[in-house]
């Protein structure tokens, strides 16, 4: 049982969408490859799926008077559920957030098919040094009853009517489009980006911890447009990218590429002075998580600009020098 | 393009270009010094044609960089699973694959011999038993196939479970795959899972996703399959300390007998380590990921559920996912970081504290003071998480000298840094 393995390969899956079909032209083939394949395939696979003089094909189809082709085969592909699915579905039966998903009885029919099989991982091997202690309760039933309502909206392309108290313990009663749930590892939590209407009837961008509402139901989607997930993204991203200079002391390049690396980043490495100079883009409300993490690396990393980030940076610094000075 | 491939057989070497690609992204064509430009030019060109969107070119004076780049909080997918699209085959494995699926359709058990005569007589496919029952065998442990005696002969079947029974049957399965495929461990194989199924994630997002984590998840495997066997391995890992600035050296690679014991990871630094007993030192120690180029099983530990007892009770003074350098735990004093906090106004930093304590203790001392107190094998890892307060710290003690040295040297050195004076609400 191996994780790297052709049966779950793009080519096997593209001979598999092929095959699915009694007949198919040549046009259809390689539409396949193009939506299936990498980048390429289109120069590689033609040749191997569409049957050649010579023999040198994958021998899956044959050519009709027509010039359709059909598959060899009687049947189209059966898609069996490997063992390495089996293995790690039994395994995500041991997480809590699997109930947030599926109800009780459903739960333990999927136990029960899946008696047999042994788990890919026991969730215990696995350590989140660093999550936090306040995540999100997810054998609590009134946060299981919310997040499947807000599931069920999302996928079932319906508004919510929510009620929730922010971080500044305000009680906020609106109508919301719900676009994506995001989870975050190290928070624990869930959060649902969605879309509401300001009172001038212009769509809005939200983001809602689950954990704050306290009341949801689900709505029909009203007549104005809402937004994308993706205008969110653009609204809230920096206008500016933080530019940041980090030295080679303490293997600080390397740990701040592998920390930084789930950003959209601009490297620039300069072998002279075995520097690195970087450009972030950030989402503007996590600008203060980004100013703690950045300050963690120490006098390893400056941020450069832009220069209201860098008073930022400055300011908690100054802070911090007389505090120490005050001791002493 | 003669002799391109966009499949490989390899894993490993594929791993380390998009490590050098999406982690550090500044490297050019000549950094590359320990393969041949040629295995340079195809290994580019895989990773251009697998990640096309997310592929960013910079021409510099020292050549032309690729970076993989992308927010990746704002995908629905992670890129890098294409990687594992990729794997190599011969035209023979894919024929017998659909082959074996049709003839085994009707979900009767056939042997070895009735299905080599079945495919010529059905198929016109010849193809020699040896090679079949190599196939079946495979596929048997794949869970593709079932296997079955009759008297002395084996027969085969086609597993009855599907992917899309399964997806049907339990409608709750499809948006809780979605949302594995992204987070949690080996989301690979969920991914995978939706692919077959012909589905996409379109509803879940991923914020402080470490995609390249993925790359590691093969190794991973083998050690989650050593845990279960309470077996140990032979761990081939390089340094992670040059990759950044240069090509990691084949000679580099160390060799390490240990019994792994779980997985450390951490969601702030992309890190995620293995945890194991190292027999020849005696004691625990965390390797990276990362630096892992090949796991190799071993035999049984015949102590295993005795280690594994001390490795938990150890685990009480890991503050991250290091073990220190000390032998004796013990001997050093706890850390104690005293912060400060306007009880009435900064509440939101109070919270912080004990949100983020971890295995401390938080403790208020007076009128606007909190003491962090943390009995740690390795304080550094303390002290990396405590200057994310910068601006709040009054003091720090115990630990060692050094550390505390450490702490006040940074400062001084970023007071000269910056030098600077605005305000700043302190998170």
């Amino acid at each position: 049982m191996t994780l790297f393995n052709e049966i779950y390969g793009a080519y096997f899956r593209i001979a598999e969408r092929v095959l699915a079909r009694k007949t198919v032209s040549d046009k259809e083939i390689h539409e396949i490859i193009a939506r299936e394949g990498f980048r390429d395939s289109v120069l590689f696979v033609p040749q191997k799926l569409l049957p050649q003089s010579d023999g040198s094909d994958w021998g899956l189809l044959k050519r009709n008077p027509d010039g359709s082709l059909s598959r060899v085969m009687k049947h189209p592909p059966v898609k069996i559920l490997t063992l390495l699915h089996k293995r790690w579905l039994k395994a995500k039966l041991a997480d809590p957030r699997m109930t947030l998903f599926l109800p009780d009885e459903e739960f333990a029919a999927l136990s029960a098919a899946l008696a047999d099989v042994q788990p890919l991982y026991q969730p215990a091997w696995f350590r989140y040094a660093d999550r936090f202690n306040d995540g999100d309760p997810y054998t609590d039933p009134a946060y299981r009853s919310i997040f499947r309502t807000v599931l069920n909206a999302l996928t079932t392309h319906r508004a919510l009517d929510i009620d929730y108290i922010t971080s500044r313990n305000k009680r906020i009663h609106r109508l919301f489009v719900p676009l994506r749930l995001e989870y975050s590892g190290k928070n624990d939590k869930f959060r649902l980006y969605c879309c509401s209407m300001s009172r001038s009837g212009q769509p809005k961008g939200a983001l809602i911890n689950l954990g704050r509402i306290t009341a949801v139901k689900t709505a029909p989607v009203p007549k104005n447009g809402v937004l994308t997930v993706d205008e969110i993204f653009e609204a809230r991203k920096c206008s500016q990218p933080v530019t940041v200079r980090v030295t080679q002391e303490r293997n600080g390049t390397e740990r701040f590429l592998m920390e930084f690396a789930s950003y959209e980043k601009h490297t620039d490495f300069d072998q002279a002075t075995g520097t690195l100079t970087v450009q972030l883009w950030y989402d503007q409300t996590d600008e203060t998580e980004l100013l703690i993490q950045l300050l963690s690396f120490g006098p390893v990393l400056e941020i450069l600009s832009p220069p209201a980030f860098r008073a930022r940076a400055a300011a908690r610094v100054a802070k911090q020098y007389e505090l120490l000075h005050k001791l002493q | 393009m003669a002799g391109f491939s966009e499949l490989v057989k390899n894993f490993a070497k594929t791993r380390d270009y998009v490590l050098d690609f999406f982690i550090y992204g500044f490297k050019v064509r000549g950094d590359f010094s320990q393969k041949s430009a040629r295995t340079y030019d195809d290994e580019r060109r895989r990773v251009e044609s697998w990640l096309g969107g997310f592929v960013r070119y910079d021409d510099s004076r020292r050549g032309r960089k690729i970076s993989i780049t992308v927010d990746s909080g704002h995908i629905p997918e992670n890129p890098l699973y294409q990687a594992y699209d990729a794997r190599s085959f011969t035209d023979n494995d894919i024929r017998l694959h659909f082959l074996l699926l049709d003839l085994l359709y009707d979900g009767q058990a056939q042997s070895l011999r009735q299905i080599t005569d079945a495919l010529i007589a059905e198929y016109e496919a010849v193809f020699d038993e040896q090679t079949v029952r190599g196939k079946l065998r495979e596929y048997v442990s794949e869970g593709i196939l079932t296997a079955e005696k009759r008297g002395k002969t084996t027969c085969f079947r086609l597993s009855p479970d599907t992917v899309d029974g399964f997806l049907e049957r339990f409608p709750g399965l499809t948006p809780a795959v979605k949302f594995y495929s992204e987070c949690g461990e080996f989301g690979i194989v969920g991914n995978r899972i939706l692919k077959s199924a012909g589905l996409k994630n379109d509803l879940f997002l991923h914020k402080h996703a470490y995609i390249v984590h993925t790359l590691e998840d093969p190794l991973l495997c083998d050690i989650c399959e050593a845990i279960c066997a309470k077996r140990g391995i032979i761990l081939s890992a390089g340094t992670t300390r040059k990759r950044a600035v240069s090509d990691a050296s084949e000679t580099d690679i160390s060799e390490y007998r240990v019994i792994p014991l779980g997985i450390f990871i951490s969601e702030q630094t992309g890190r995620r380590y293995l945890a194991a007993f190292v027999p020849e030192y005696r004691r625990f120690s965390s390797f990276r990921l990362d630096a892992v180029r090949k796991i190799t099983l071993s035999d049984e530990a015949e102590d295993y559920d005795a280690i594994m007892a001390a490795f938990q009770k150890n685990l009480s003074r890991c503050y991250g996912v290091s073990f220190g350098l000390r032998r004796t735990p013990g001997i050093q004093e706890p850390l104690k970081v005293l912060f400060t906090a306007d009880e009435e106004t900064e509440q939101f930093f109070i919270e912080r504290l004990f949100r983020e304590k971890r295995n401390g203790t938080v403790t208020q001392i007076g009128k606007n003071l909190f003491q962090l107190t943390v009995d740690a094998f390795d304080p550094h890892e303390v002290m990396h998480w405590a200057k994310s307060c910068i601006g709040r710290i009054v003091s720090v003690s115990g630990g060692t000298k050094e550390i505390r040295e450490r702490f006040t040297s940074d400062i001084r050195r970023m007071q000269a840094m910056y030098g600077g004076k605005t305000n700043d609400t302190v998170q």
